[in-house]
């Protein structure tokens, strides 16, 4: 291949065109840039806007969902295998050791060093991406470098981090960091570069100043992906979390597990597995709230470009 | 395969003449989210015949239904009540004999085939052998005035190129009748003078029977035998203009012609009449 | 655009900045800001990197890497494009199951790594379960949408050309879905080697990410081959994403977004 490395087009920082039946793919990036394969497919899935009965019509569609948790009780039941323990036991397990037990403290301690290690991520991620974009010619001299920590994972330095920080919050914070920086960052730049040319011009004519234009075109211009950028940072930020407790922790949901695992506690582990996947996607709707909030003057822009 | 009945330019059918219509429109009406509070009427009542190797434009104001009128009039869509027939027969999907163009071409040509793989959808699928395939690509082609671009992919050439192979498609298979939903309407004035001669040329030396959805008046008067002007929604036929200018037509000299002028000036009544 | 953005003196300035980073690390070793201790220096490293690649063990663990990684990726990815594509096409299968798949996506996949250490050990299998398993809910839903975003304008055409069945499978709706497919392969193909290398360094299956934990546990003497195989790790990122962005390149040359790439590089 005689093309360069393009930093301008990495792997997991252009997020997949996505849409999402309950959620309004608000988070493609592909498509806030105007170069979608599609812009239809979330004709369907804009929010509705129907009454509390519309709603309700919706509902049909968690049978399946419905069907697998009660085939996994009903089959798991009598399950006398070392691997896959009954459902009810392990949901028995898990009121006793999550809800009124001791293992809270491993939720807590995981969630504060994810939310600490998110915002630095986020905002780092934010701050670089613009700096890239406003100072191009430094952003493309410096791309090749950039590029390559990006694309080495980051669980490989992980051994390394831990030689130079030791076990502790520091050490994990920084894991979480400087993987989850790298989405976030990529979709900035990506999407101050997508700014349309003529609404900068505008604010130039409307003799804006740095910071009305920043804060009243580019931001906004921005924002879809940027959110896009976020979304994916933070499922990345939750696996880059329990992989440091996984590896170099005495607490946390990772932890957890693994010394569930290590003493063939397998129920045990079932439940750190689950209180864990509850985790993920709790965060991962928390932040589809917030994206709607944010974003809700897209979303409905969107609408009605679809309908016309 | 050959059903290309060659009528000598200026000398269109004229309605009411040889076999039954080739489209008959009957008491068409169509409503949007029939039973919700988002109800809408977009056409109320539209009735009208279109004979055999006419030109038939439709005009009416912005958001007169005219593209839901050509939806339901390719099969596209099902009319709520009334009736489409196309050659007697009453619609239920795109009939085989009949072709569409498009106004937005940039996404009716398919990207990712070449301008002659485009072309030769149609033939596949009515299942013309390889050799006579190659044949008919490059026969329409040159018939809508394209030569060597084959090989291309659409989206490299300009717009108006784009609009002539979208053109060059609909005619492949030989169809009866072309619907076109304001295809003129992406590409600058002087391609679109360009186009609509082509079509004109094209319909001449195919025999082709033609409706074209227009809010362009002018448009409407220069192609057209007749114009059907639309009113604004819940869509009724207005009035059905016969443009009597003599063919073939000329874009200096119809345009200029007194005749022109007074049709032009009866339709823009027609159809600012309501605002 | 001026002279001074364009040709050999951008392709200088990225030079000098590598340049400068690998100057900046070793004047930190040298001035002792980095302690040795934990992060040695960059000549020292280079050297040990050279070494290793002459070692044939080195050359194992990136097979072993690239071998669970490759494995993974491909079953993972027939599965999820073929049952994507089955969902994607049928709307009640498509609205039944799709609440299930946006839920599993949520769920961090590591959350199952535990368990496939505890089922298959330290192997291969563990690995490329892990890998299968982790590239297949976003592969699967993007190819879901691809299949289901047919452009409304192409669907038309689709249908007054009459393309109907396999025809039109294979003439509109696949070319359709093939810009969600490869997204969904470049990002499967990144995740999966991050799960891989997460894979050894957490079950211990043999590999780089295996190396690099032992060669950490050997004690400070061994820190440059730890550098010196994350190194490594990031050469192997670099030509895996080089070769998907590529290939995704060629399949999809007529896409608008590769379009844009192409004028812009021209």
């Amino acid at each position: 291949m005689t093309t360069p490395p393009r930093f301008e087009a990495p792997s997991l920082a252009r997020p997949e065109p996505t849409g999402s039946a309950d959620v309004p793919s608000t988070s493609d990036p592909v498509v806030a840039a105007g170069t979608t394969p599609s812009q239809q497919f979330t004709a369907r899935s804009p929010r509705r806007r129907g009454g509390p009965l519309q709603r309700l019509k919706g509902l049909w569609r968690l049978w399946f969902f419905a069907l697998v948790l009660v085939l996994w009780w009903v089959l798991s039941a009598d399950s006398t295998s070392t691997f896959f323990p009954p459902l009810q036991n392990i949901v028995q397990r898990l009121w006793e050791t999550w809800v009124v037990g001791e293992a809270r403290s491993d939720l807590y301690s995981s969630l504060r060093h994810f939310a600490i290690g998110y915002t630095i991520a986020g905002v780092l991620g934010v701050a670089i991406g613009a700096l890239l974009w406003k100072f191009q010619r430094v952003g493309h001299a410096v791309s090749p470098v950039l590029y390559f920590v990006y694309v080495i994972p980051t669980a490989a330095l992980l051994p390394a981090i831990v030689a130079i920080m030791g076990i502790g919050s520091p050490m994990k914070i920084t894991i979480v960091v400087l993987a989850a920086v790298w989405p976030t960052m990529l979709n900035t730049l990506d999407g101050m570069r997508g700014i349309d040319p003529i609404k900068l011009d505008t604010a130039k004519v409307l003799h804006m100043s740095p910071l009305t234009t920043v804060r009243s075109v580019v931001l906004p211009g921005a924002m879809p992906q940027i959110m896009a950028g976020l979304r994916h940072s933070l499922s990345i930020a939750v696996i880059m979390m329990v992989v440091s407790e996984l590896i170099a922790s005495t607490e946390g949901i990772g932890f957890f597990i693994l010394e569930a695992q290590q003493r063939f506690a397998i129920t045990t582990m079932w439940t750190g597995i689950i209180v864990l996947a509850l985790v993920g996607s709790a965060l991962t709707f928390l932040f589809i709230a917030v994206e709607r909030v944010v974003l809700g003057w897209y979303i409905g822009a969107r609408a009605v470009e679809q309908k016309g | 395969m050959s059903h290309a009945v060659p009528t000598p330019a200026g000398t269109p059918a004229q309605p009411g003449t040889g076999e039954g219509p080739v489209l008959s429109v009957s008491a068409l009406r169509k409503a949007y989210n029939v039973g919700k509070p988002s109800e809408r009427l977009a056409i109320s009542d539209v009735s009208f015949d279109v004979a055999k190797g006419e030109f038939v434009c439709v005009v009416g104001p912005s958001g007169a239904g005219k593209t839901t009128l050509l939806r339901c009039l390719s099969g596209l869509l099902h009319p709520t009540t009334g009736e489409v027939r196309f050659e007697g027969t009453p619609l239920q999907a795109v009939p085989d004999r009949l072709s569409v163009v498009f106004q937005d071409y940039s996404r009716s040509l398919f990207p990712w085939l070449t301008v002659s793989k485009n072309v030769a959808v149609p033939l596949k699928v009515a299942g013309v052998a390889k050799e006579q395939r190659e044949a008919r690509i490059s026969e329409v082609l040159h018939a809508v005035g394209l030569g060597d671009v084959g090989k291309s992919y659409p989206w490299q050439l300009s717009g108006g190129m784009q609009q002539r192979v979208a053109i060059a498609r609909a005619l492949a298979h030989q169809p009866d009748m072309l619907l076109m939903d304001e295809p003129f309407a992406s590409v600058d004035a002087q391609t679109r003078f360009d186009l609509e001669d082509l079509i004109l040329q094209v319909r001449a030396q195919f025999g082709i029977t033609v409706v074209l959805v227009t809010h362009d008046i002018d448009e409407a008067v220069y192609l057209a035998d007749r114009v059907v002007v639309l009113s604004s929604p819940p869509s009724v036929v207005e009035e059905i203009v016969t443009v009597p200018l003599a063919r073939p037509r000329d874009q200096l000299v119809t345009r200029s012609s007194e005749t022109f002028g007074q049709l032009r000036r009866h339709l823009m009544e027609l159809v600012t009449a309501h605002h | 655009m001026n002279a001074v953005d364009t040709g050999w003196f951008r392709t200088l300035a990225r030079l000098g900045v590598i340049a400068a980073v690998l100057a900046g690390w070793q004047l930190l070793s040298v001035a002792g800001v980095l302690d040795s201790s934990s992060f040695p220096s960059m000549t020292a490293t280079m050297a040990e990197l050279g070494r290793q690649l002459t070692d044939s063990d080195l050359w194992l663990a990136v097979w072993e890497t690239v071998r669970g990684w490759g494995l993974g990726l491909l079953i993972g990815c027939s599965l999820a494009i073929t049952i994507g594509t089955l969902l994607g096409l049928n709307r009640f299968a498509y609205l039944s199951v799709i609440p299930v798949i946006e839920f599993l996506k949520t769920v961090p996949v590591i959350a199952i790594l535990p368990l496939a250490i505890v089922v298959w050990g330290a192997t291969l299998e563990m690995k490329v379960f892990l890998v299968a398993f982790g590239v297949f809910w976003p592969l699967a839903i993007q190819t879901i949408y691809g299949v289901r975003a047919v452009d409304p304008v192409v669907r038309d055409t689709a249908a007054v050309l009459r393309l109907r069945g396999f025809r039109k499978f294979t003439t509109v709706t696949l070319p359709s879905a093939a810009p969600f497919i490869a997204t969904g392969l470049r990002v499967a193909a990144a995740v999966g080697l991050i799960l891989t290398i997460i894979a050894e360094l957490v079950g211990g299956a043999r590999g780089l990410g295996l190396s690099i934990l032992t060669s950490v546990n050997a004690g400070p003497d061994r820190l440059p081959a730890t550098y010196a195989f994350i190194l490594l790790t990031g050469v192997t990122g670099v030509l895996v994403t080089t070769a998907f962005v590529a290939l995704e390149q060629r399949l999809l040359h007529w896409h608008e977004s590769q379009r844009n790439l192409a004028a812009k590089a021209a």
